[in-house]
């Protein structure tokens, strides 16, 4: 009976293995495509023996930083991290507040606005493009990058659930404890809540970071001037002979990102265990 | 209550204030330009340059990455710099959208564009009509060249933009992949031109021979479904595509004359390509295959000769030779020239056939000025320049265009004197200039799809068979366009 028990798990295992890794190539394969094309000598794809190139070089990534005249990948990848790096610190800021109201204070209209926001959230942003767009012109924010982050931080208080959902997991006897001692909603929020919602705000931060960093629609109809474009758009204008270009281009592009994700998922990781203990 | 209302009313005409800012005001002044622009001619052109201004210009990326619109503006500039004019660079995607962004005040002043874009921009009223007759360069360009920009209105016509470069297909090929005893036995006529380059019976011989002496090797190759290279093929024949010199969309000419033979053409063409002419994998992938030797020719624009040559210098670097004796040899090996000729009957294998010139579609790049512009007299001023003898020629050596003025393609010679002649002669059949264009491009592809498919169907497969099936056929997708067209519009 044992051993029976033993050859099953061992199946399980087994099968479990191997379907983890069946996913895991299916999704890490393009990744390894691209980084391989990225560093190929020839820079065409055609001249590819089978899947992968046939020598590889740094010349790529060479030409993307130093033949700059028509595409300038300098430009476009300090705009990308001007807007991202906007739009997370204003964004994060916008839905912790949106969050922590919604889940700490009681106030009449609080119901039909969390109804009317979960509702309004459900619609695809790029419904609303043309009146974007027409709003825009009007407000003369066409060809400007604070217009986009603009844009990132209005929209960004929308997705604030998940962060009150993480909110009303903090006992509010807490907040009344301090309250009781003195202290003022103010102080409450930023010495009781903001220091146990180290975990939220990470991944705040990290998500109002990400959606900018690699969108394409909002700046390809606002960004008409080719030193504004952000990465996404820049790539996309790439001539079809570009393909090395854009190859060393997608790869490099991933790389604060990924930065970024081992720096802060240290903090998102420690402050939920941190938090489970709590519970 | 109150208080939060009257806070809500600031906000909101603080907000309808800001929207009549710098763009509304564009906005409406393009409105007056519409309603002034063609009903009135070139009446906004009256000679009076507008000083102490800045015009954006949208010239297309080869220009920009080779230097030649930095010199451009800059002799510009220098010209103009009393007025105290400056050009500079629209640094806008080559394909723009001047219908949406014109009339919010972020289209360029001057646009570089081809023919049918610049057309279908005028259709709509968003080019202005350009007073050509008093441009310097208006007797040396071909009527042909001006009627690409032709519009009439209301029983007036207008010009709506000033030819540059003529673009039509070129046939490239290696001349140091012709077989050893070429002068011997493939150049009949003893002029030391390969026979390949001059006749399509001897470039199919030559594809079949090669491809059969090395199975990975192959002679002509072209995506067959691209209707741009293609239907040339077609005009060869006397098919045309809309009547009244491509003004009349109920009169479409696919199937006109002998097309049929054109279609046949391109079918004996297939049976020597590998399955890849049926979709775009050869359009994107000659540059590199022409350079490794894989492919002995194909047919591209122009404007695309540096990306073979250079493909072809990388391609010596690698063989070993230096960088300086690979440019040399790319520059002696790499061959572009206009296309051989084909054959009255359209058989390929027809021994000394008759031999009757190519026709190829083809388009006139030019500038134009969008009615948007707040400086017209500056943009013609512009445009003058810009079509210069001097900066046409410079355009031309810097770039490799064929310049559309006649001095300045005599003076470039070679290729770029060939392509104005083959324009003057009508060979090369303009792209239309009407919206009803926008039709022709899928059923024509279909079809081109389906007649190099067939090649690598099984016999009892085939639909094409003999020529009344190719009538067939090319009746079939006029009748598509026909449909798409009176349909869908």
């Amino acid at each position: 009976m044992k051993k029976k028990k033993g050859f099953w798990h061992g199946m399980d295992v087994c099968v479990t293995y191997v379907l983890l890794f069946a996913v895991a190539f299916v999704f890490f394969f393009p990744c390894l495509w691209l980084i391989l094309a990225s560093f190929s000598k020839s820079g065409s794809i055609y001249s590819f023996d089978g899947f992968f190139p046939t020598e590889y070089s740094l010349a790529s990534f060479r030409r993307l930083f130093t033949d700059t005249a028509l595409y300038d990948y300098p430009q476009w990848f300090f705009n990308t991290l001007f807007v991202a790096a906007g739009s997370c610190v204003i964004g994060s800021f916008l839905v912790i507040l949106t969050a922590y109201t919604m889940s700490r204070f009681e106030f009449k209209a609080r119901k039909p606005l969390m109804k009317g926001t979960m509702v309004l959230g459900m619609f695809p942003s790029f419904m609303g493009m043309i009146a974007v767009y027409l709003l825009m012109t009007q407000f003369n924010m066409i060809n400007s990058l604070w217009g986009l982050i603009l844009i990132y931080s209005a929209g960004a208080p929308l997705q604030y659930l998940t962060q009150k959902g993480f909110f009303d997991t903090i006992p509010k006897a807490i907040n009344e404890a301090a309250r009781i001692d003195g202290a003022t909603s103010f102080q409450i929020f930023t010495k009781i809540n903001l220091p146990l919602s180290k975990p939220i705000i990470v991944y705040t931060a990290l998500t109002s970071f990400t959606w900018p960093w690699s969108d394409f629609i909002l700046p390809k109809l606002l960004l008409k001037k080719r030193e504004l474009y952000t990465v996404a758009v820049g790539l996309m204008a790439l001539d079809e002979t570009e393909f090395a270009r854009f190859a060393a281009g997608s790869v490099f592009i991933a790389v604060p990102i990924v930065i970024l994700y081992f720096v802060l998922v240290k903090n998102m990781v420690n402050g939920m265990a941190q938090g489970a203990v709590k519970g | 209550m109150k208080k939060i209302r009257v806070v809500m009313i600031a906000v909101l005409a603080f907000t309808q204030l800001t929207g009549c800012g710098a763009a509304g005001g564009n906005a409406q002044q393009a409105e007056s330009s519409q309603a002034t622009g063609t009903a009135a001619g070139s009446s906004v052109f009256d000679g009076e340059l507008e000083e102490n201004v800045t015009i954006y210009v949208l010239e297309n990326d080869t220009a920009i990455s080779k230097g030649y619109f930095d010199e451009l503006i800059e002799a510009f500039n220098e010209a103009y710099a009393e007025y105290g004019i400056t050009a500079v660079d629209a640094n806008m995607d080559q394909y723009l959208d001047l219908a949406n962004d014109g009339p919010y005040g972020y289209g360029p002043d001057v646009l570089y564009q081809a023919n049918d874009v610049i057309m279908q921009y005028a259709e709509d009223k968003h080019i202005y009509p350009l007073p050509a007759e008093q441009l310097e360069c208006y007797e040396l360009i071909d009527e042909s060249a001006w009627d690409a920009y032709r519009i009439e209105v209301d029983g007036s016509e207008y010009i709506c933009g000033v030819p540059v470069n003529v673009q039509a297909p070129m046939l490239y090929y290696r001349a140091d992949l012709l077989p050893e005893d070429w002068e011997s036995a493939w150049d009949e006529n003893g002029n030391q031109v390969p026979d390949m380059a001059e006749s399509w019976n001897a470039m199919y011989a030559w594809s079949l021979q090669r491809h059969e002496e090395d199975s990975t090797k192959y002679g002509y190759m072209k995506s067959l479904y691209d209707t741009y290279f293609s239907s040339g093929f077609l005009f060869s024949y006397g098919a045309y595509v809309f009547g009244e010199n491509n003004t009349d969309p109920s009169h479409i000419g696919l199937a006109a004359g002998e097309a049929e033979k054109g279609a046949w053409v391109l079918s004996q063409l297939a049976s020597a390509m590998s399955e890849e002419c049926i979709d775009d994998t050869i359009t994107a992938n000659a540059y590199s295959k022409l350079a490794d030797g894989t492919y002995f020719a194909t047919i591209s624009t122009p404007d695309v000769y540096s990306t073979f040559f250079d493909e072809l210098v990388m391609a010596y670097e690698g063989e070993g030779m230096s960088e300086e004796e690979a440019k040399a040899a790319a520059e002696e090996n790499l061959v572009m020239t206009t296309l051989p000729m084909l054959p009255e009957s359209g058989d390929l294998t027809e021994e000394n056939p008759t031999l009757i010139e190519s026709k190829t579609m083809g388009g006139i790049n030019g500038y134009a000025v969008s009615a948007y512009t707040e400086y017209p007299n500056d943009c013609l001023a512009f445009i003058e320049f810009a079509t210069s003898y001097e900066m046409v020629v410079k355009r031309s050596e810097m770039l490799g265009i064929a310049p559309a003025r006649q001095d300045a393609a005599e003076t470039a010679g070679g290729t770029s004197e060939l392509l104005y002649q083959s324009l003057a002669d009508g060979n090369i059949v303009l792209m239309p200039s009407i919206k009803e264009v926008a039709q022709l491009w899928t059923p024509a592809e279909t079809f081109f799809t389906d007649v190099a498919k067939d090649v690598f169907r099984s016999e009892s497969e085939r639909k094409y068979k003999d020529l009344e099936d190719f009538r067939a056929g090319l009746e079939n997708m006029v009748q598509q366009i026909h449909d798409a067209i009176f349909t869908l519009q």
